[in-house]
């Protein structure tokens, strides 16, 4: 099922600046879509038309076959929003904002207590359930307000930028969160710049730079979009005559090949040519070098296009 | 009214009297409106001699009909049956703008209005809640404020002249029909200026245009141009509720979320 359609979607905010630009895309139930670009891309923006917060200036958008702009309340009912702007009350004690916004969601004391002891204590919170938000340092307010969104069970997700102050303990502990959700059949749609963390935990990706859509699919596609060499790190007694490498220390060097076919030959080589192998393993292009890449690829083309 | 809503207006209302600046002023004003100013009214009337006072000819100056009586009963008839129905007034402008501006634009300044919008509530039910936490409280200060200052007035006429001057039905005007009306009429104007107020202060000012009137009755009581009364109160409490309906009806059409976020 398709749980979140974007078709030409275009968002031009008054004084004319265009934040989305022509944007279509399709996230599958389930999947963790990572909404990938530096600061003042559009993602927030995406997340702000996708939950009814901003109209469309061109194009559509549906989640789970709603209309965010038409049924916004019932589109709020089955998704949990985390973004940087949307705080809870600093008078009120963690357990207090949680059972608060259970009540809005139409959750009844017992089962809002429940549940929001239940997400406190997976997300290490339990000690400061008692505490006001007030206390509270920016990764525990950022983990509460996972656990607001997460409240009611919601069938979409959309966090934008979950892990960013938090330590590397708890970003994990968020990242398991995350897998495991899916894995019951939530979607996640999930807004970073750090595209390393992207990569842990996304099983598909839309690229988006100044408010356009670079790519979108899973990691094989956006490579194979970039290029489909691979690096093999080595560190042999010697290299072969006719091979190609890069040395990268004593004794280590780099070989880039088109498949993986080719690593045992490169072995068989240097073997043959009476050498030893202490090492090797093969890099294949990370999500970085590929965002950086369509950067490029994409700026080419519109110079080109200027011209 | 559901549950959902019935949450809302009770955390609004806990923030208001967890907000120690916000409630500092609800507290002050009434206190001062409805304890300090009568107070010393009734004391200066009561201890001042008839001979070194000029309430002859001030009572000359109004235009009431001739009473008959102690002159000093006289006075403080006015003082609590036409003096401070008016100035009383100021207390649900001001707790209800302040209780206005703190659930639209405080909730805005503290990032806490964009996560209540991803609620399930509706953008009219949202609104409905918030108006309803400020007329309570605006409400539930008045009342108070009231019992509160009829307790002190009572005891302080009974105390200095032996006798007691029970309220006129100006009051009953001024607590079921004016007092309800204002109050809804100044969180209209609160809430209609929120979108375009960044601070809790910025919204609360656009109320303050509603103690201009009031003034005006103060000033036209004591130069003798207008007299308070009920007739006049009615007529005042009637156009007010008129108005009052009139921006609550158009308030929440007007309103969008990204209107709100902005």
């Amino acid at each position: 099922m398709i749980a979140v359609l974007i078709e030409n979607l275009s968002k031009i905010y008054t004084g004319g600046n265009k934040a989305v630009n022509d944007i279509s895309l399709a996230v599958n139930q389930g999947e963790v879509f990572g909404f990938l670009g530096p600061n003042g891309a559009g993602k927030t923006t995406t997340i702000k038309l996708l939950c009814g917060m901003l109209t469309p200036s061109n194009g559509s958008c549906r989640v789970f076959d709603l209309d965010p702009a038409q049924n916004p309340e019932k589109l709020h009912q089955l998704s949990g929003v985390m973004t940087e702007h949307a705080q809870m009350y600093d008078h009120l004690t963690g357990l207090d904002n949680l059972i608060f916004f259970g009540t809005l969601f139409g959750m009844n004391m017992s089962e809002c207590k429940k549940r929001a002891n239940a997400l406190l204590n997976r997300l290490n919170l339990t000690y400061a359930g008692q505490r006001r938000l007030s206390t509270y340092s920016t990764g525990m307010r950022q983990r509460l307000s996972l656990a607001r969104a997460m409240l009611h069970s919601p069938k979409i997700l959309f966090l934008d930028e979950p892990t960013s102050g938090l330590d590397p303990e708890s970003a994990q502990n968020v990242n398991t969160l995350i897998q495991e959700l899916a894995a019951s059949g939530t979607t996640i749609f999930l807004c970073t710049h750090q595209l390393r963390y992207a990569q842990e935990i996304c099983t598909t990706y839309g690229l988006i730079s100044e408010g356009s859509l670079l790519a979108t699919g899973n990691i094989e596609k956006l490579r194979s979009m970039v290029s489909s060499k691979l690096t093999v790190r080595l560190k042999a007694s010697l290299i072969p005559n006719g091979m190609v490498y890069e040395k990268t220390g004593e004794d280590t060097y780099n070989i880039t090949v088109s498949s993986e076919d080719e690593i045992p030959l490169i072995i068989k080589g240097i073997v043959g040519a009476g050498g030893d192998v202490y090492h090797v393993s093969a890099d294949q292009i990370p999500l970085e070098e590929i965002y950086f890449s369509l950067i490029d690829m994409n700026n080419g083309k519109m110079e080109r296009e200027n011209l | 009214m559901n549950k959902r809503q019935l949450a809302l207006i009770k955390k609004d209302i806990r923030s208001i009297t967890s907000n120690k600046q916000a409630f500092m002023v609800i507290l002050i004003v009434p206190l001062a409106l409805t304890i300090v100013l009568p107070s010393i009214l009734v004391i200066v009337t009561a201890l001042v001699p008839d001979s070194a006072s000029d309430f002859q000819a001030l009572l000359d100056m109004l235009p009431i009909t001739a009473q008959e009586g102690d002159q000093v009963q006289i006075i403080l008839g006015l003082v609590l049956n036409k003096i401070m129905p008016v100035f009383f007034l100021l207390i649900p402008i001001m707790a209800s703008s302040v209780m206005a501006a703190s659930s639209f634009v405080g909730e805005k300044e503290k990032n806490t209005l964009e996560t209540l919008l991803y609620s399930p509530l509706s953008l009219k039910q949202l609104f409905q809640a918030k108006i309803l936490a400020g007329f309570s409280v605006g409400m539930i200060v008045s009342f108070i404020s009231f019992v509160a200052m009829m307790i002190v007035l009572q005891i302080e006429m009974l105390i200095l002249t032996g006798a007691v001057i029970l309220p006129d039905i100006s009051w009953l005007i001024i607590m079921l029909l004016i007092a309800p009306s204002i109050s809804l009429v100044s969180i209209g104007i609160t809430v209609r200026g929120s979108a375009k107020s960044q601070t809790m202060e910025e919204a609360q000012q656009r109320a303050v245009f509603l103690v201009f009137p009031i003034i005006g009755l103060v000033v036209g009581q004591f130069t003798g141009i207008i007299l308070v009364n009920s007739w006049l109160l009615l007529g005042i409490g009637m156009v007010l509720a008129l108005i009052a309906a009139l921006i609550i009806k158009n308030i929440v059409g007007k309103f969008t979320y990204e209107k709100l976020l902005k």
